[in-house]
């Protein structure tokens, strides 16, 4: 598998760190409940296709990535910057 | 305290670890020069103080700053793409590298990296056909060209490489590591290019 950094370019997947699913939002500190926080920090949706997922360049740049990937054939359909995912839609 | 500091000499990053010489199977087909003795700093700036990086950059070694992977040099300094909103500035001397940093002061979060890291320049007709044993970026000259640089790994060692004007042999590489790392990445280098033959100096440029 190659990871296109939108900084380095193409590079070998072992140069990445998997950082999991980049949807959960932190709760808001002090004030989340017990039971927000426990979803935040255990419940994973599993999907079977399009994921949006936290790669970190570790060998290369030291960006946060946002890759949407399929599971199923590990096609990658984008690489976002943090930046970049930020200024679109959240997730 | 200063009898203390008496029995500390400086050396420089390959001083124990690799002396010039021939490191030959047979024929001589890269040439590996150790840099001493230059002056570099890491640079980091946020997105707000880049610009005035630049300016500040371009005004004292009149280079531009990279803001993708390439490098760009005068006849003294080198500026190379490190990252995001990172850069390496390389001086030809250490002597300088100080006072050109002190006007860098609020616009880059800056620290001094010439004890910090290891620097060598491979060139000769087969230095790119040894990178190819643990580089995993593509050097060919299409993909690589001249000015570009990679943060990449080699043999599990973190490396900023670069391509630097060619030679009489054709590709330049500049290979900057952390100082730490040297003694391993000699190791892996020596191994590589021995079936090529590796000529081994030391100098500046
Ligand atoms: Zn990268």
């Amino acid at each position: 598998m190659r990871i296109a950094c939108p900084h380095c370019g193409p590079r070998d997947v072992q140069e990445f760190s998997y950082l999991g699913d980049a949807k959960p939002q932190r709760p808001d500190g002090m004030d989340a409940t017990e039971a927000a926080m426990a979803d935040y920090v255990h419940q994973r949706d599993n999907p079977a296709g399009s994921h949006r997922e936290l790669w970190y360049h570790g060998a290369g740049c030291h960006a946060w990535l946002v890759v949407t990937r399929d599971t199923r054939t590990h096609a990658i359909a984008a690489v976002e910057t943090m930046a970049q995912a930020r200024a679109g839609a959240p997730a | 305290m200063g009898e203390i500091g008496t029995t500390w000499t400086a050396r420089g990053a390959w001083s124990g670890i690799v002396a010039p010489g021939v490191f030959s199977a047979s024929g001589a087909g890269v040439n590996v020069q150790l840099r001493e003795g230059l002056g570099i700093a890491s640079l980091i700036a946020s997105r707000e103080q880049e610009p005035m990086l630049g300016r500040a950059l371009e005004s004292r070694l009149g280079l531009s700053l990279p803001t993708g992977p390439s490098a760009v040099s005068s006849a003294s300094h080198t500026l190379v793409w490190a990252g995001a909103g990172q850069w390496l500035l390389v001086a030809a001397s250490r002597a300088g590298v100080a006072e050109d940093c002190a006007g860098l002061a609020g616009l880059a979060a800056v620290a001094l990296q010439s004890d910090g890291r290891a620097v060598l320049t491979l060139s000769g007709t087969m230095a790119r056909k040894t990178l190819a044993k643990g580089c995993m970026v593509d050097l060919h000259p299409r993909a690589f060209p001249v000015g570009m640089t990679a943060l990449t790994s080699i043999a599990y060692i973190g490396v900023q490489l670069w391509r630097s004007e060619d030679g009489p042999d054709g590709a330049v590489y500049q290979i900057m590591v952390p100082r730490s790392m040297a003694g391993s990445f000699w190791s892996w280098l020596c191994a590589s290019g021995m079936e090529f033959g590796l000529v081994v100096a030391t100098g500046q440029d």
